[in-house]
């Protein structure tokens, strides 16, 4: 078929050529691709210097290490013995009341929780010793002998936690009060517990 | 319902001006074809010239709604003005009524089912996740942007073009719905193929168990490319069989045009070029003709459809074949690590016994994403059509394109495949024509959506109902999408999250429906880094709790260096900080030192910036002679260097080197002492403070991702807000 008798004339001259075209986009791409060949850098300076990582801040940590009870978060915290709860500032528990605070620092840290023993309970159980325990290490231990509000504050060593991002924070009560009606148990009435600077 | 006009217009509008183009090439080359297989074929070279169109309208940013509009109706104009729509060719010989009416009922009742899912509002996981919203990154951009933190985007994109070009005028459903047209026309094709070779009940037969195949019925219906690579491989394929017959030297042009396109549609579709190249000169080599002019035409025009992504690449990430052959071409871009990993996950998909594939690709579909329907099992069957010289041809094809396949090992990457061993199958039994229709009868039945269920997984990816309401928009498409838990996470993002602002998340999201920046994880060597940054805030393993101290009697160094001496095919080398001292007092980091590190040269800078959440890795394998290095400005007096790290052991396994004002390398020391310090800081809030650092102003957390709960327990410990919750998942605003 002569450039004449072809349906599309201007496209039999490109057919014609399209080799030299052909020839002429792989020349451009070539040199496309060889003009983008600049390397990359392979040394540097030294960055911007990270300050050490701060240390406690006394009121916003005090706030991420202890767990209150009136807090939304506090149920993914609790591991267990706290009675559900919600709207009310306070919580019953079991026998061991076990919380879990992230750690963000594992020196000079107190444990630290605010507690309340029921009239009427303790008319019933009598003076309750309470252990204070720091992933399951006995802390301390303490005999009450009145009711009402109490509140226990101790320093933690710091090879207890070292070495862990977490810890588990803990009261352990040894006589519960056992409600008549329908024989449940009750402990401690906790308001806060963890640790703090 | 009006909400459907300007979809259907952009599905259509994208596919008359493919056509157009593909219609004045094959019209302008004079070739002779059967009227539909010139159609078909027109649509597919067609859809690869206004994807190279679009690339170039792409790489000069001019990718405007009317730069779109003009170019789609001056080629759709011109077509028609220069009569490139006007019937040329011979006509097939009529199907027999059984064949012809066969055919018409199941593509009647199976478009009837696929064409409402493929008009219904676009929700896949991918086209969500990538194909579609690297469009709308596009269309926002008007063109190519420079990305460096999604491996999705160095990909080659060449159906996401014609997406893009459909997008900007009908959105998602428009894309899908060009996916969707590619099936019709793979069918379409096939049919045609059959009747070429005289052979009209194998066409039929071999289109219809095309067409109904499970998962090609289900990818077709989104706005994935696989389908697509199908139709294109399969037009490779028709036309080269075509230029057998012919020996027509201008056919080869649309020949290579396809070869490559199969490239810039997908990587796995590289072996079109050696298949198409090998071909012809096999051919020409045995009619004893001149073999370089036809090889040459069509490598250099499969070239002309390849090097524009190599080059996107080479210039963007500086690597032609990204995000794979980092080995090659080692960038900052993505991980070795990253590679190696994808593959690997890739290859097996955590499916413990290879006995069990065969039954997943073609029954089960849970594991592999979508199965191939029963009658596939019979595949082994085909190998009867080797007697025919077409079932050859086809055997052959079909093995090649899925030569690739090991390497993923999901079920959409076998199905380039699918047309050849359905014609195939056809073929070996075509002498017994009532074998042929009973296996098509029996394919039928069991491909029909609504028996899927008896037999397989319940979560196999397939076409579930046929949505009228929402593909009509009856059903308002905010009412339907919202079914889907992806699109009601992005939505809420959407909602809380102010413009301008970046969302980290640890696994992919629906980022096409998201008018905000998500950077995943894994998606790029730099969002790797920042994964690390926010696990080492939590991740034990990962601290710097080991010091290694080198000490040795005072000495001036050009250069120090720590060196690797041991391996590990399965740990990477880390350092979190390394540190020079004279004396009791360390080195001040000069602005006039030069760092360097073999591999990952671009990272060293992690490992001199006293942060303790980052670190340098090496991102591959640790191997011997890999270094850490600094450079001083001049001879520097020293006598001790300290490395900080994680516990694992290989990075106890080092060496310090140093060059002396000899310019000399000797060793300095190989006996480091090691002592460990256990964090007794809070590393959560510097984790935070680091992304914060680099741009990202939110975090989501899903319940799956790794340490989730240490995320939902203590928020504050992290320095974050909750912003917004859906599905399990929780926002956070970083403080």
């Amino acid at each position: 078929m002569s450039r004449a008798e072809h349906p599309f004339p201007w496209l039999a001259i490109t057919l014609h050529w399209h080799n030299m075209f052909l020839t002429r986009i792989a020349c451009v791409l070539s040199l496309l691709c060889l003009a983008a060949c600049d390397r990359l850098p392979e040394s540097y300076p030294p960055p911007e210097q990270r300050k050490p990582v701060a240390g406690l801040d006394p009121v916003a940590d005090s706030r991420a290490m202890l767990v209150s009870m009136d807090s939304s978060a506090a149920d993914l915290l609790i591991v267990k013995d706290i009675y559900g709860g919600s709207g009310i500032p306070w919580r019953w528990t079991k026998q061991e009341p076990t919380v879990r605070v992230p750690l963000l620092s594992t020196e000079n840290l107190k444990f630290s929780t605010d507690f309340a023993l029921w009239d009427d309970g303790f008319k019933v159980t009598g003076p309750l010793e309470i252990s204070f325990l720091v992933n399951g290490k006995l802390l301390d231990k303490v005999r009450y002998d009145t009711p009402g509000d109490k509140h226990f504050e101790k320093p933690v060593p710091a090879d207890w936690l070292a070495g862990n991002n977490e810890a588990t924070v803990a009261l352990s009560i040894d006589k519960l009060y056992t409600a008549p009606k329908d024989g449940a148990k009750f402990g401690v009435i906790l308001t806060r517990l963890g640790l703090k600077p | 319902m009006i909400d459907v006009i300007p979809i259907l217009f952009s599905a259509l509008f994208t596919l008359a001006t493919a056509w157009s183009l593909g219609m004045l090439l094959l019209r302008g080359l004079a070739l002779s074809f059967y009227v539909w297989e010139q159609r078909l074929c027109a649509f597919v070279v067609g859809s690869a010239c206004l994807s190279e169109i679009m690339f170039a309208l792409s790489a000069t940013h001019l990718v405007h709604r009317g730069v779109l509009l003009v170019l789609g109706l001056a080629i759709i104009g011109y077509a028609a003005y220069s009569g490139a729509f006007r019937s040329q060719g011979k006509a097939f010989a009529p199907l027999a009524p059984l064949w012809r009416w066969t055919f018409m009922a199941v593509f009647a009742a199976f478009t009837w089912y696929s064409f409402f899912n493929a008009l219904a509002p676009e929700h896949s996981s991918d086209g969500m996740a990538y194909h579609l919203s690297e469009v709308l990154i596009y269309r926002q951009a008007h063109g190519f942007p420079l990305i460096t933190n999604d491996v999705y985007a160095n990909l080659s994109q060449g159906i996401e073009l014609l997406f893009l070009f459909a997008f900007d005028f009908g959105r998602h459903s428009a894309a899908t719905l060009v996916h969707y047209s590619f099936l019709i026309a793979l069918a379409f094709l096939v049919l045609c193929y059959g009747r070429r070779i005289g052979r009209p009940a194998v066409g039929v037969a071999g289109a219809i168990v095309t067409y109904t195949c499970p998962v090609l019925l289900r990818d077709a219906t989104v706005a994935y490319i696989d389908v697509a690579l199908a139709a294109v491989l399969f037009a490779l394929f028709y036309l080269l069989q075509i230029w057998d017959e012919s020996r027509d030297s201008k056919l080869l042009i649309p020949i290579g045009v396809l070869a490559g396109f199969g490239y810039a549609v997908k990587y796995t579709a590289f072996l079109a070029v050696p298949y198409a190249v090998g071909f012809v000169a096999w051919k020409v080599w045995r009619a004893h003709k001149p073999l370089l002019r036809p090889v040459i035409t069509v490598a250099l025009l499969a070239a002309v459809m390849i090097l524009p992504w190599m080059a996107k690449n080479r210039i963007e990430v500086a690597n032609p074949l990204s995000p794979l052959a980092n080995h090659i071409f080692p960038n900052p871009y993505v991980h070795i690590s990253f590679e190696e990993e994808w593959r690997s996950y890739l290859s097996t998909y955590g499916i413990p016994s290879g006995w069990q594939i065969p039954l997943e690709l073609t029954v089960k579909g849970g594991q592999l994403g979508g199965f191939l329907g029963p009658l596939f099992l019979l595949t082994p069957l085909a190998l009867l059509a080797l007697r025919f010289r077409e079932g050859r041809q086809l055997l052959f094809a079909g093995l090649l394109f899925v030569c690739t396949y090991f390497s993923n090992i999901g079920t959409r990457f076998l199905i380039p495949m699918v047309p050849f061993v359905s014609l195939a199958l056809a073929l070996a039994v075509a002498n017994l024509p009532w074998l042929l229709f009973v296996m098509l009868a029996a394919n039928m039945v069991l491909c029909w959506p609504d028996m899927y269920l008896t037999y397989c997984t319940p979560g196999a990816w397939r076409v579930e109902g046929i949505p009228v309401e929402a593909a009509l928009r009856i059903q308002p498409e905010d009412e339907y999408l919202s079914q889907d838990p992806d699109y009601k996470i992005v939505r809420m993002m959407g909602r809380v999250v102010p413009p301008g602002n970046v969302i980290f998340a640890i696994g992919q999201g629906g980022r096409s429906y998201l008018p905000r920046e998500l950077l995943t994880g894994y998606q790029s060597a730099a969002n790797e880094v920042k994964q690390d940054i926010l696990w080492t805030g939590v991740v034990a393993g990962y601290q710097p709790v080991r010091t290694l101290r080198f000490d040795f009697p005072p000495r001036a160094f050009r250069k120090l260096r720590v060196v690797l001496k041991g391996r590990e095919p399965k740990d990477q080398w880390s350092m979190a900080e390394l540190r020079v001292y004279d004396g009791l007092r360390e080195l001040p980091r000069d602005p006039a030192w030069r760092l360097t590190a073999h591999p990952n040269p671009w990272d060293v800078q992690l490992a001199f910036d006293n942060s303790p959440v980052t670190r340098w890795r090496s991102w591959q394998p640790a191997s011997p002679g890999m270094y850490v290095e600094v450079d001083f400005p001049s001879p520097q007096r020293a006598t001790s260097v300290v490395v900080e790290s994680s516990y694992d052991k290989v990075n106890g396994e080092i060496a310090l080197e140093g060059m002396g004002t000899d310019g000399q390398w000797t060793t300095v020391s190989d006996h480091p002492a090691a002592s460990l310090h256990p964090i007794r800081t809070n590393l959560r809030r510097a984790a935070t403070a680091e992304l914060k650092a680099r741009g990202i102003g939110y975090v989501w957390i899903r319940p799956g991702d790794p340490d989730a709960d240490d995320f939902f327990r203590y928020p504050a410990a992290w320095g974050l807000v909750l912003a917004g919750q859906e599905g399990g998942g929780r926002l956070y605003r970083i403080q």
